[in-house]
């Protein structure tokens, strides 16, 4: 009965799932803080603000993760099969973690030569490499028994380019400043 | 403080009476207020029909104060008891003032609060707080005369790109006044919502703020009724006081002004103002300054601002990336502040987006009138209204690690309200405090972010080291406020937090002024406040039992019905009584009784929002 042990696919009406519709998700979301934020609860007491705040945080927590493929796959195998991937990280791919090391030798070259659009280039080409990664693990995940060590390899590469992803972004950051 | 009426969104529970409630511009040189009154939202003007008040106060000797025209009248006279520009002190500490200090009047020393104090001549010392609480409290005033009664709450704007610190101490002016804060709202979100249900138009909009000490520059969706903050950026130390600074600056140096005479800097920048507001329409003008004449041109001076407005360009230009936003996909770009009226920041702004700017609304009224309407929203008087502001928080909240780096825990642009767990451990046997200290900004050294907080954990239970979990929850509020809690999860024993704001005062601080400010008339406040507490626990008992009445039987089992129905008896018993406390402390049992119940039904409705739509979708 308590809502609070309803998980994020539960909370947005949807099943346990690695595709989203992310057009969806966003309308679904502006649907429910209609109803839970706080600015919806402003002529409540105290007690409802308060309420609608942690119920907020959690929809905006709960977006935040099924909006983006890695932390939804984390979330996904953590939910149906417990299994926890966001602590530690293997793969066991010498070809992938060498083309992956290219890459970050790459972004320091250009991060240190401040070549703003060389890192876009560069941004591109891993954007394209990460939906790739995103569309093996869909198909991964739809197959009707998960492959586990499949998928946790599967998540943790696409992870791996997420994560210079984001490096490339900070990287930029520091060119605007 | 009702509880648990969980009333359909946007509705109120007395849906004839209407509430005052006003949304206050509290700008670095000029504020306003204004209301929502038969339908229209407007400012509202003085008995001579000026709108806008000059945030200046001029302290008199007799501990009177005045605000607006008359005090900025002051200014040439008496400068050193009149203060401008407050909003620049907020929640900074001195060490921020190196820019301005030489154009202020003011002496400038460190405060109790961290944050500057202004020395008048008298030697007596106001804090930033204190100051701007009493610009808020001359416009609440206008408010209560114009409306014909007490204001039931007010939205107050804060530039979006202000750190948690210059929030805070906003909503504890507001606090001193008196006033109760419906909401803290972003500046460029409150002119989105006076554009969007203006004109009723939809897409990306950019809002281009450029105010008198402040800059922001805010990427929104607005779609049906939703408006959806995909990033903001800026400057909170950045407006059309630099570029008076500026010209300011170019005038001592034409007219050799020593550099320790205060009052020749205080008359350069009334000058520069002058001299910058008459070339927004003509191309030269004749300048009388001390000692030196001479004449001034527009290309002049855009020569001396030009590099201004290019800084505000790049932080529009790294916004647009952090929204995800290209510049040919931004549908309308709305100018707000009165330093969008200089005609080369309007050509520059056009440049870098490549479509004309929006100046439809007065830029100096559309932030005071989009708060009046979401106050109007937020005090229950519109009824069927879906409009919904989502907000962002402008700049990365982190903790300071080993080595005096920032761990950033929550990143700037997340949707607000958020929360954000971390666990630490003890690294001593037998270790029962620990201090957190919290920062903002986007740097990686500690030293280069801004500090917000220091807080200090006590009361872990002494364990052997690393044995200990201690969860910090660094939970933001819609207003942008952060809160922290603390809990030792093995022994579920929550610690103590003591906060001590870096630039802000402590709760105690406040409540002291709160207190001498009420003094004289102690008696009378007890007698209030007996009547408040009586009121507040009828409400309580209220609303506690029409919910149980909907839909108690349903969501509760049998025990816990009873207890929320036994200590409903004892509130009705004991606000029979006299005693403050006992009614605080009766309500106090009520609310922690009905919390669980109180939040199913919240989840209950906020189930039936999806469910109520699917239908439509199909």
């Amino acid at each position: 009965m308590a809502e609070a042990q309803r998980n994020y696919f539960e909370l947005f009406g949807l099943e346990p799932n690695f595709f989203v519709d992310q057009k969806e998700l966003s309308s679904k979301l502006k649907r429910l803080l209609q109803s839970a934020h706080p600015d919806r609860h402003a002529q409540g007491g105290s007690q409802q603000q308060m309420l609608a705040m942690q119920k907020t945080t959690r929809l905006n927590d709960a977006f935040a993760v099924l909006k983006h493929p890695v932390k939804r796959a984390q979330y996904l195998l953590q939910v149906v099969k417990g299994i926890d991937t966001t602590k530690d990280h293997t793969v066991n791919d010498p070809e992938f973690l060498m083309q992956q090391l290219e890459l970050r030798e790459e972004l320091d070259t250009l991060a240190q030569q401040k070549d703003a659009a060389g890192l876009m280039t560069l941004a591109d080409k891993i954007e394209a490499m990460a939906e790739e990664q995103e569309a093996s693990l869909g198909q991964r995940f739809e197959q009707e028994d998960w492959d586990l060590e499949a998928l946790k390899v599967s998540i943790y590469k696409l992870q791996f380019l997420h994560k210079t992803l984001n490096d490339i972004e900070l990287a930029e950051d520091k060119i605007l400043d | 403080m009702a509880l648990l009426q969980i009333s359909e969104p946007g509705q109120s529970t007395e849906p004839h009476q209407h509430k005052l409630a006003a949304g206050i511009d509290l700008g670095t040189t000029n504020s306003l207020i204004a209301t929502v009154r038969s339908g229209k939202a407007e400012t509202l003007a003085d008995a001579n029909g000026k709108h806008t008040v000059p945030s200046v106060v001029h302290y008199m000797s007799d501990d009177n104060f005045e605000v607006g025209h008359k005090a900025k009248e002051q200014q040439a006279i008496e400068p050193g008891n009149v203060i401008s520009s407050i909003k620049r002190l907020m929640g900074r500490g001195l060490a921020d003032m190196d820019k301005i200090k030489e154009f202020s009047a003011n002496q400038l020393i460190e405060s109790e609060s961290g944050m500057p104090g202004v020395v008048l001549d008298n030697q007596v010392e106001k804090n930033p707080v204190e100051v701007s609480s009493d610009i808020l409290r001359t416009l609440a005033e206008r408010a209560e005369q114009t409306l014909g009664g007490e204001l039931g709450g007010v939205v107050i704007t804060v530039p979006a790109y202000f750190d948690e610190a210059q929030r805070q101490a906003t909503k504890d002016a507001a606090q001193l006044a008196g006033l109760k804060v419906l909401r803290l709202l972003n500046e460029p979100t409150a002119a989105a919502v006076a554009y969007g249900l203006d004109t009723g138009s939809e897409g990306i909009h950019a809002i281009y703020d450029l105010g008198g000490g402040t800059f922001d520059i805010s990427i929104l969706r607005l779609q049906k009724g939703v408006f959806e903050v995909l990033a903001t950026g800026g400057d909170s130390a950045l407006g059309g006081d630099d570029f008076d600074r500026a010209i300011a600056h170019y005038l001592v140096e034409q007219a050799n002004v020593d550099s320790d005479d205060r009052r020749a800097h205080q008359l350069a920048m009334i000058k520069a103002r002058d001299i910058k507001e008459a070339l927004t329409d003509t191309d030269t003008v004749e300048v009388n300054f001390l000692d030196w004449n001479g004449q001034m041109s527009r290309t002049q001076i855009e020569e001396i601002i030009a590099p201004i407005v290019d800084k505000t360009l790049l932080s529009c230009r790294r916004t647009l990336k952090d929204a995800g936003i290209k510049v040919d996909e931004v549908d309308k770009v709305v100018m707000v502040g009165g330093s969008t009226r200089v005609p080369l920041v309007r050509e520059k702004v056009e440049k870098h987006f490549k479509v004309p700017p929006l100046t439809d609304i007065d830029p100096d009224k559309v932030v005071a009138i989009g708060a009046a309407i979401q106050a109007n929203v937020l005090i229950g008087n519109k009824s069927d209204d879906d409009m919904l502001l989502l907000d962002v928080i402008p700049l990365s909240l982190g903790v300071e690690t080993m080595g005096g780096l920032a761990e950033k825990i929550i990143p700037r642009n997340t949707p607000i309200p958020i929360a954000k767990a971390q666990e630490f451990t003890t690294f001593k046997d037998g270790q029962t405090a620990m201090a957190i200290h919290v920062v903002q900004g986007e740097r990686e050294l500690v030293d280069d972010c801004r500090s917000l907080a220091r807080f200090e954990l006590r009361g872990i239970p002494p364990m052997v080291a690393g044995a200990a979990r201690i969860k910090v929850t660094y939970q933001v509020d819609a207003d942008g406020l952060l809160q922290v809690l603390a809990e030792e999860t093995t022994s579920g024993v929550k610690a103590d937090i003591t906060v001590k704001p870096s630039y802000g005062l402590s709760d105690d601080q406040i409540t002291n002024m709160l207190q001498s400010s009420f003094s004289h008339a102690e008696g009378d406040m007890e007698a209030r406040m007996l009547r408040e507490q009586k009121v507040e626990a009828a409400r309580v008992i209220e609303a506690v039992s029409a919910a149980l009445n909907e839909n108690g039987k349903e969501l509760l089992s049998e025990e816990e019905y009873a207890a929320i129905q036994s200590s409903l008896e004892q509130l009705n018993q004991t606000s029979q009584g006299d005693s403050i406390e006992a009614i605080e402390n009766a309500i106090e049992i009520v609310e922690k009784n009905s919390n669980e119940f109180a939040s199913r039904r919240m989840d209950a409705s906020i189930a039936k929002a999806l469910v109520g739509h699917e239908v439509d979708e199909i």
